[in-house]
């Protein structure tokens, strides 16, 4: 039978005598109701008599009269104080619909009546079959018995705002109304004996009807469930409940039994059907209350729509109503006895479902009404553990599998960390990698997984798999990953480190664990450029030990204009245009790389200097170096000549800057002469190279240097006859003799000194070798001598001259005898103004040409200089840097000192008006 | 959500086939392997697009057992499509598609869509009926065929989708009248305040419906 496929359990618990509800058994015991309602915190009850009851949680009854004959429908709103009903106030009239306002009372007790109105359905009364107040208070649908339906519009508790329009679509009773309010439309279902259907009832007089069934349901069998997902109009029929939408059919719930009443609790549908097969019902758990009236006897069953189980199902009598208000459920009993159902808290329903072992539906349930996580994981787990004790470890895994996160792994590990469940082991652990929950040791212990599986069953595939995953499927730390593949699956931990770029670990394993150079050669030059310089920096050195060719080649190949070997040219053009900018590498730090291998190594610079790289001085000294190092080494002379023929040219070579005293340092070491000299000539160094050429007692070379540089620097030649005559038994006297000559004609020693020194040498010199210098110097000498001497004396008679002149002009007497004017060249007349240079002007030439009537304005210009000479001499007597300077600089101190004093020095000038 | 076209679908075939799981994979794209019986009939929707046009597919998933079978008969009325599925490992479930879908012509309107569902095609190591057996009960009927996994999602949007596309041509052709809600075939809200006389048109086709019923 259809009804035994639902599952079923108890979660409510039905409790009898509440207390105080006792008074509702005696008021019963008067009244018969007719109409019961629930809302706003009070039961409501309407009897035949036209009276109502209000009942409030603490049983407490209020009863007032609302109609003169009796009450029929009743209606209470959810969450206001408004009641509806409907009754006969007098006998064959229409029926009359009351709103009480239930917050007020007055002094008799009555509640406050805020409206009367005559439901009126055609020309002559017709009873009210139901009754639907929409909670938003505007709007209220009767139905009635012949069909016909009003729709009141408005505020319910104001007849004047009130609009009503009447439908008479069907012919049959009206059996269940209910609104519905979705965002932007309303709609209003209807239910009868023979349809359904539903009015969209958003816009006042565009009211449409659709039909939805062409199969009705009986009074109190319709009802609206509400809930978040969606709502549903539900109608029950013999074989099953039939959910509706505005838009037509929905679900079906199968379940058997002839119904009586349908009620919406919650997220629960509450089904009373007449009950037949009491016998294969659960017992009644109050066993004293069953009467046996199997005839009368009605099935309660609350169905959870959404995780699909009964969820209580009892026998009872005959039951009047069901209601629910303060939170739970009540019945109401034919014999006016209270029932509540109340269920159960979610622990106790849990603890119920595990007993059985209904994890799944623990979980389920769990789920749907949102237990919290922590709760959920404890389930999960207890899932687990029993699935694992049944055997069904794959289940247990699974289950496992959702406590991620909260429960410690290592409870899961550990059940499982032997041989045999290796595998569901795995599936954990790298869903645990999926979560980014694992550490370094699940990592370690997953990998050991699969290395112990490879060995006994062929999973290297997993392994592979895992490895090869797409990082964000599993987060794992690589590093380890790496290390603990390589301990046993070399093959897996290179793949690994190439998939994850860890080059580092790549070309280790590579170089160490299978001497695979060529391997480790192409992967790097498959690296990027920075990369790739520092793995060559890092593992050159192997490198060029086992494969010097290929690993100078991608060494000169990173120096000059690396490329990734597997890159498209295409699509690289750009970055590679980049890489040309920038992307060179030091060679500087490679050359540490060419321990014990100085030919690689000049291979190596040379292929750099001729492809034009700037390289850095430090380069250079470290290829002269190994030059030498080799032209020392080498030993057939014709291969040492082009070896420093070779070392001649790089020094040459203007574009490399070299570190010259370095490089000096370097040649000497290796007594490399040409090396040495060649430096030497260019940082000019001259006085080196001969005392090179003097060292090595080479005479030609001596005289070659001497006059090669000697213009550039004389005292070479000083040089040269010091250490000619100092050191030299064997002394050249044709050098000599070339060395005197210059210092004769360039002055550049005097003759005492050079035979100062000729005298102090160790050299055996005699007179005769240095007669003639010594002779044409002292004739020289001579010749000088008698020309100063000359000039002395020409001097003095000047000086005399001019001593007579002053003393004449002194004390002597002046003929003043030009007859002409200086200035206009005419004959003098008086008057006429004389001065003693003999010079005699017209007073009116005198007068025009002259600014200053003390002086001759012939004789004017040249005083002035004289005495602006004079000016400036005694100026520049104070000038004492001036004088160092000019006595530094001189080459014979003595006459500008002379001269100093000439001007002076040391007395003052006066100067004679 | 507003639509252009609201098309119902009703899932018929034996008990376990996977009609739940396939409506199941369509709405939620989820597959559950453990279900629990259908009792009664389920439902559920999901927009679809076609022809750059909003539909809304509202699929009733019936129970297959024996014991429900009136009532999943109620619902063929109404319904524009039906997937009639089979089970590609259970020779049985092919062997009743006679009966289900003399079933289904004998309470559908006449120009309901059907399409021919071998599910479970993931099970290919337990196949008891060939995809050709499939192809050729449908030809002979008059069906579309489709193989689909409601566990690998393989063809199950394509099924509901193509079955879409087959209503949708047939409204084109004027097969199908859309105003007659007893086809299956609403049209959506969005269209009725362009066209003011057709819902009314629509009401009183419905009244008209439930008189000659």
């Amino acid at each position: 039978m259809a009804f035994l496929e639902w599952r079923k359990f108890q979660f409510f618990d039905l409790r009898q005598n509440i207390e105080g509800s006792e008074k509702l058994l005696e008021l019963s015991k008067e009244i018969n109701i007719t109409c019961t309602s629930a809302g706003n915190n009070y039961l409501v009850f309407g009897d035949s008599l036209g009276q109502i009851h209000l009942i409030s949680r603490s049983w407490h009854i209020n009863t007032f009269r609302g109609y003169e004959i009796c009450i029929e429908h009743s209606f209470q709103l959810r969450s206001s104080p408004f009641l509806i009903t409907i009754g006969h106030d007098e006998p064959g009239i229409n029926p009359l619909i009351k709103v009480w306002d239930i917050s007020k009372f007055d002094r008799n007790g009555i509640p406050f009546c805020q409206r009367i109105t005559k439901a009126v359905a055609g020309s002559y009364p017709v009873q009210v079959s139901c009754l639907a107040v929409c909670d938003n208070q505007q709007l209220m649908a009767v139905g009635f018995l012949d069909g016909s339906l009003i729709l009141y519009r408005g505020d319910i508790t104001r007849e004047k705002s009130s609009k009503q329009k009447t439908f008479k679509d069907v012919k049959t009773e009206i059996t269940g109304l209910a609104f519905k309010l979705t965002a932007n439309r309303i709609f209003l279902f209807v239910s009868t004996y023979k349809e359904v259907f539903v009015y969209n009832i958003t816009q006042k007089d565009k009211e449409q009807k659709y039909q939805l069934d062409n199969i009705g349901c009986s009074r109190k069998c319709s009802v609206l469930a509400e809930s978040t997902q969606e709502s549903h109009f539900m109608v029950a029929r013999n074989n099953a409940i039939y959910c509706y939408t505005p838009d037509g059919r929905g679900p079906c719930y199968a379940v058997d039994g002839e119904k009586i009443l349908l009620e919406w609790f919650r997220t629960y549908l509450i089904i009373i059907s007449k009950s037949n097969r009491s016998s294969s019902l659960p017992k009644n758990i109050i066993n004293n209350v069953t009467t046996p009236q199997s005839t009368n006897q009605v099935l309660i069953t609350v169905l959870d729509i959404y995780n699909k189980f009964i969820v209580y199902q009892y026998v009872m009598p005959n039951i009047r109503a069901v209601l629910y208000e303060w939170g739970s459920f009540f019945i109401l009993g034919q014999d006016y006895r209270i029932y509540s159902l109340e269920e159960k808290d979610l622990q106790s329903k849990l603890s119920l479902l595990f007993k059985k072992n209904l994890y799944d539906v623990a979980i389920r349930i769990a789920k749907s009404q949102q237990y919290h996580l922590d709760g959920l994981v404890d389930i999960f787990k207890q899932y687990g553990d029993h699935l694992r004790e049944k055997g069904d470890h794959a289940g247990a895994i699974e289950q496992y599998t959702k406590t991620i996160g909260k429960l410690e792994p290592s409870y899961v590990i550990r059940k499982f960390v032997d041989s045999q469940h290796l595998e569901k082991l795995i599936i954990y652990l790298q869903a645990l990698h999926k979560q980014g929950q694992a550490t370094e040791d699940h990592t370690t212990l997953l990998l050991n997984c699969y290395t112990k599986l490879n060995n006994t069953v062929d999973h290297t595939a997993s392994l592979r798999e895992f490895i090869l995953s797409k990082e964000s499927d599993l987060n794992y730390d690589v590093d380890i990953a790496i290390k603990v593949c390589r301990q046993g699956n070399l093959a897996e931990a290179l793949k690994l480190a190439e998939k994850h770029e860890k080059h580092d670990w790549y070309i280790k394993i590579q170089i160490e664990d299978h001497q695979n150079y060529v391997q480790v050669l192409d992967y790097i030059s498959s690296l990027k450029f920075e990369e790739a310089d520092h793995y060559m920096k890092k593992y050159g050195q192997i490198l060029i030990e086992h494969l010097p060719f290929e690993s100078i080649q991608l060494l000169k190949r990173l120096c000059t204009n690396f490329k990734p070997n597997n890159s498209n040219n295409a699509s690289d053009n750009i970055i590679s245009a980049h890489y040309d900018i920038e992307m060179k590498s030091d060679p500087e730090d490679f050359i540490h790389l060419f321990l014990n291998n100085s030919s690689g190594l000049v291979e190596f610079l040379e292929h750099l200097i001729t492809a034009g790289c700037f390289l850095s001085s430090s380069v250079y000294n470290t290829l002269l170096e190994q030059y030498l190092h080799v032209w020392v080494g080498t030993e057939a002379s014709g291969e040492k000549q082009k070896i420093a023929h070779r070392i001649l040219e790089l020094l040459q070579n203007p574009d490399i800057k070299l570190n010259k005293s370095h490089a000096l340092v370097v040649c000497d070491m290796h007594s490399f002469s040409e090396g040495i000299l060649y430096l030497y000539e260019e940082q000019k160094l001259y006085q080196q190279i001969l005392r090179y050429h003097i060292s090595r007692n080479d005479p030609h070379s001596v005289l070659a240097c001497c006059t090669r540089f000697g213009h550039q620097d004389p005292t070479l030649w000083v040089q040269a006859l010091w250490s000619c005559v100092r050191d030299n038994k064997e002394l050249s006297i044709d050098l000599l003799k070339q060395i005197l000559t210059v210092i004769a004609k360039e002055k550049l020693f005097s003759p005492q000194l050079v035979i100062d020194a000729v005298s102090t040498g160790n050299a055996e010199i005699t007179l005769g070798h240095i007669r003639s210098y010594i002779m044409n110097e002292l004739q020289q000498e001579m010749k000088k001598s008698e020309e100063i001497a000359q000039l002395t004396g020409n001097y003095k008679k000047d000086t005399e001259k001019l001593k007579n002149h002053i003393e004449q002009l002194k004390n002597g007497v002046t003929h003043i005898q030009g007859s002409r004017c200086a200035a206009c060249h005419h004959h003098l007349e008086l008057p006429a103004i004389h001065f003693l240079c003999n010079h005699s002007f017209h007073q009116h030439c005198f007068q025009t040409c002259s600014d200053d009537e003390s002086e001759c304005p012939t004789c004017q210009p040249e005083n002035k200089d004289l005495i602006e000479l004079l000016k400036a001499r005694e100026y520049n007597k104070d000038l004492h840097e001036t004088f160092h300077f000019q006595l530094d600089k001189a080459h014979d101190g003595f006459s500008v000192a002379a001269e100093y004093f000439a001007r002076g020095l040391f007395n003052n000038y006066r100067i004679l008006r | 959500m507003s639509y252009a076209y609201l098309f119902k679908y009703i899932i018929i075939g034996d008990t376990g086939v996977g009609k739940s799981c396939l409506l199941l994979q369509f709405t939620d794209k989820r597959f559950q392997p453990v279900h629990d019986l259908t009792i009664g009939v389920e439902f559920g929707a999901r927009m679809i697009t076609i022809d750059s046009k909003q539909i809304k597919l509202q699929i009733w998933d019936t129970a297959g057992q024996e014991a429900f079978r009136s009532i999943t008969r109620s619902y063929y009325r109404g319904a524009a499509g039906a997937l009639l599925v089979y089970d590609i490992t259970r020779r049985e479930t092919f062997n009743h598609l006679t009966t289900w879908l003399d079933d289904a012509r004998q309470h559908s309107n006449s120009n309901m869509v059907i399409m021919l569902i071998g599910n479970k095609s993931d099970l290919e190591s337990r196949r008891e009926v060939k995809k050709e057996e499939g192809e050729a009960f449908a030809r002979e009927h008059g069906l579309v065929f489709m193989e689909t996994s409601a566990k690998t999602a393989a063809n199950v949007e394509e099924a509901f989708i193509n079955t879409a596309k087959e209503i949708y041509e047939k409204i084109q052709e004027g097969v199908f009248d859309i105003n007659n809600e007893a086809n299956g075939i609403k049209i959506g809200p969005q269209h009725s305040p362009t066209n003011p006389s057709l819902p009314g048109a629509a009401s009183s086709g419905g009244s008209q419906m439930s008189n000659c019923c």
